[in-house]
């Protein structure tokens, strides 16, 4: 029987369909910023994975041999792997947590942790009027939280009103996920248990309770945004974090200059950058925002013909297409399946 | 005002330990000071409380972010708000501001690699810097147990400040590291303040054993009987994850503790630790550092430390109440491989060293080496006078190399011989530091006279308050008990 984190692996094979190495699950579970890791999380709608789980390369290489040992998956090249149909049977009954959307809330789910940990820590002490050492660090997280109290008083009164919320969050989930959450928060006379620990006292696998953890964050920054009314302190902790576009940083920069009108060589140029780097940007850009018209770049009958070509090959392989079509550039069938990736995630 | 009035008021204490007043004393009368103090003897009290007589800002330079702020929180808790820790963690827009305000600081905390950032250095110049202080000082010297190269830029540093008067601090350093600690800060009129390191509440105690499952089953029966709570030192992050297993499974509060594990985790298992969730931390050397616990009773060593810099500051860990405690060190036949293997990992060879140069003046990333070798080429590299050929600024390096593996190598042969020694383990140790032992200690160690039992618990300890569901445990978070406690 493989470990959670196996079954996630096999996952991954499985809708990678043989066309990614094992590093690009190791950079998605990791959530690696970089327009190829996001593209493929898009493309394979995997990107609710995305950033969940901190893992190390041995780990997913040594899983990789263990699944092959098992049968479940087969070698087809260096470390590119296709899952059996005996590994398609053990992915049957597997399913994930919910409410898991990586991505999407990549920016903001570790901030609003630290925030919400830290204050429910110093919330908690204030009303057992007890000291305390603060258990996030980062100065940015102290400030935050420093602000976020000066600004308000009475702490009795916060206590009620940040336990109702919460209590009335958690009664949302069942039993377990509550517990995930509750017990690793650091309070009066307690400090937060760590993820393995969590897992010890439930007897669960550890990638498993991490992944239940991260699903509960997700819950949390859904429900807290489409009902900020109703839990306006949750909210709170929050509201700046959101990010509309998520997009690297250079990425970022170069979508300024194209909305100023620059062509891709200009933009190339002005940034010192190489024109295939440019051309990266732009794939992430059509894979991020969903009003990013690529005709510039490529007519729609050429689209359309990269699409017929991938439908019909049942491929996302970008040399297999080029070969079947005449007189397009490997940008352009980035462009096209980027495009294609948009739209929701189905598991 | 007189300073025990500060050490009152500022601290809470009603005395000075040994060393800290004359030492306090020098400072303010603006000597250059080299101080000495055994682990857990106060070190950071002896620029504390001068940063509350002395006009201006002291500055802290430490080799560990987590170490500073361990210290930050500390003053923090006796109620000090200008404290800050400059790293390269703080978001952009507060740097500035934190920068802008850098003279509003009673202490700034800084580690030597962020002390290169030229805004950084720029708006030290406008601050009046009082006390210019190097924690863990041994860092300087390259024949200190830990050496750190950019802790010789420190020197220079301190002239572009004005050449403030200077505290360096060790817990640990022969002779030859406190004469080189002097000459690289350019330290005039030096006072030397270099105390006994001795612990004399710790016991000394080594164990032979045959084998490995031996040892294991030797480790496990010493942690069921000896009083708690206590630190194992292994040398690798997988015995530490293997350990804690072995003694969670025998019913323990145990947890590890490695350099592998999130920054997160990290403080809670250290936090849970302090406030005595925990009774046993197996860990890697990546513990122990500015961790407060005054009552840990034990600290075990299941594998062989390399150096007696590094057993003496992990035993320190130990009593810092000053209650009786015990530090254990467990051997069995070959153990020595280990702690060599580790040494031979840690020098490039001639090859690596050739490669190296060559990838750099390539301008590549990737020059094949650990981040610590990588500090050290680096150094090298700037230290070295422009030579004809690569080959020729290799051998130099190399040379270096050689001598620093050999120092290595006699750290460890000391360490042998004193497992193996056959007369008071304590007086060998502290020979070793250049100290000698007046008169024996009512327990002193193994060779002398030890009774176990002494160190022995019969009585159940308190547990912690248990894991309820999570209404329960929200409810105790956040509101208050009916009735004051």
């Amino acid at each position: 029987m493989p470990s959670y984190l196996a079954k996630v692996v096999l996952f991954c094979l499985s809708r990678l369909n043989g066309e990614r190495s094992l590093a690009a699950i190791y950079h998605l579970l990791n959530g690696k910023k970089s327009a190829q890791t996001l593209q493929d999380s898009k493309w394979y709608h995997l990107d609710f994975l995305f950033g969940t789980l901190a893992v190390q390369k041995s780990e997913i290489l040594h899983i990789a041999n263990r699944l092959e040992h098992e049968r479940l998956i087969e070698r087809i090249d260096n470390d590119t792997y296709k899952v059996t149909e005996k590994g398609e049977a053990a992915l049957a009954q597997f399913s994930f947590p919910a409410y898991l959307n990586g991505l999407r809330y990549v920016n903001e789910t570790e901030a609003f942790w630290r925030r919400l940990s830290l204050l429910v820590q110093t919330i908690s002490n204030l009303v057992h009027e007890t000291t305390f050492e603060p258990i996030q660090r980062d100065e940015e997280t102290l400030l935050f939280v420093k602000r976020w109290l000066l600004s308000r008083r009475n702490a009795a009164a916060l206590a009620q009103s940040l336990y109702e919320e919460l209590h009335r969050l958690l009664s949302r989930l069942d039993e377990k996920e509550a517990n995930v959450f509750v017990w690793r928060l650091t309070s009066y006379e307690r400090i937060g248990l760590t993820n393995e620990q969590v897992a010890l006292v439930l007897q669960e696998d550890p990638a498993y309770t991490q992944l239940l953890f991260q699903h509960v964050l997700h819950f949390f920054l859904k429900t807290t945004e489409k009902e900020s009314h109703r839990f306006p302190l949750l909210f709170s902790l929050r509201a700046d974090l959101y990010e509309t576009i998520p997009l690297t940083s250079s990425t970022k920069k170069t979508y300024e200059l194209l909305q100023q009108g620059r062509t891709l060589d200009e933009i190339a140029r002005i940034r010192r950058l190489k024109r295939s780097t440019i051309e990266d940007h732009i794939v992430e850009i059509a894979a991020n925002i969903p009003h990013f018209s690529i005709a510039p770049f490529l007519s729609e009958e050429k689209r359309q013909q990269i699409m017929r070509v991938a439908e019909k090959l049942r491929t996302k392989k970008l040399r297999m297409i080029k070969e079947a079509l005449e007189d397009v550039s490997y940008f352009q069938i980035r462009l096209a399946l980027a495009k294609r990736g948009d739209g929701d995630g189905d598991r | 005002m007189e300073i025990v009035s500060v050490l009152k008021e500022k601290f809470g204490y009603d005395s000075f330990r040994t060393g800290q007043r004359e030492i306090i004393e020098d400072v303010l009368n603006g000597f250059d000071c080299v101080a000495m103090l055994p682990t857990g003897g106060g070190k950071s009290l002896c620029y504390q409380l001068p940063g509350y007589v002395l006009e201006g800002s002291v500055l802290i330079i430490s080799p560990l972010v987590s170490l500073m702020e361990d210290q930050v929180q500390q003053l923090r808790n006796f109620g000090e708000k200008r404290v800050i820790a400059l790293n390269s963690f703080l978001p952009h827009a507060e740097k500035q501001e934190v920068l802008r305000r850098l003279a509003h600081y009673r202490f700034i905390y800084a580690s030597p690699e962020i002390l290169q950032s030229p805004s950084l250095l720029s708006a030290l110049q406008t601050v009046p810097i009082s006390l210019f202080v190097v924690d863990e000082a041994h860092c300087i010297s390259q024949w200190g147990h830990d050496f750190r190269p950019d802790f010789l830029k420190l020197g220079r540093l301190r002239k572009q400040l004005g050449s403030p008067p200077c505290l360096a601090l060790t817990a640990t350093a022969t002779r030859e590291v406190i004469d080189d600690i002097v000459a690289t800060l350019e330290l005039t009129n030096v006072k030397k303040h270099l105390y006994s390191i001795d612990r004399p509440n710790i016991a000394l105690c080594v164990e032979h054993v045959a084998t490995l499952e031996e040892k294991i089953e030797r480790l496990i029966h010493i942690v069921d009987a000896v009083k708690k709570p206590g630190i194992v030192y292994v040398s690798s992050r997988q015995w530490a994850e293997k350990l804690a297993e072995c003694l969670r499974e025998r019913g323990h509060r145990t947890a590890f503790y490695h350099g592998g594990m999130e920054a997160e985790q990290r403080l809670l298992i250290q936090q849970q630790f302090v406030y005595d969730q925990l009774d046993v931390i197996c860990c890697t050397n990546a513990f122990g550092m500015g961790v407060n616990k005054p009552n840990v009773r034990f600290v075990i060593h299941f594998h062989l430390p390399a150096q007696p810099e590094a057993y003496w500051q992990e035993v320190g860990r130990a009593g810092r109440d000053g209650k009786e405690s015990i530090a254990i060190l467990l051997y069995a036949p070959g153990d020595e491989q280990i702690a060599k293997t580790m040494i031979e990992a840690e020098f490039p060879s001639l090859e690596q060293i050739v490669y190296a140069i060559q990838s750099i003046k390539h301008g590549n990333e990737h020059i094949g080496l650990t981040e610590v070798q990588e500090r050290l080429i680096f150094y090298w590299l700037e230290q070295i006078e422009e030579a004809d050929s690569i080959e020729a600024i290799a051998k130099q390096m190399h040379a270096h190399v050689e001598k620093r593996r050999r120092m290595k190598e006699a750290k460890l042969s000391f360490m042998l011989r004193w497992m193996m020694e056959e007369r008071c383990r304590r007086q060998a140790l502290l020979a070793y530091f250049h100290e000698s032992l007046p008169h024996r200690h009512e327990r002193c160690c193994d060779r002398c006279s030890l009774e176990l039992a002494v160190y022995e618990e019969k009585n159940e300890r308190m547990s912690s308050i248990p894991l309820k569901a999570w209404q329960e445990e929200l409810r105790r978070m956040f509101l208050a008990k009916v009735g004051k406690r």
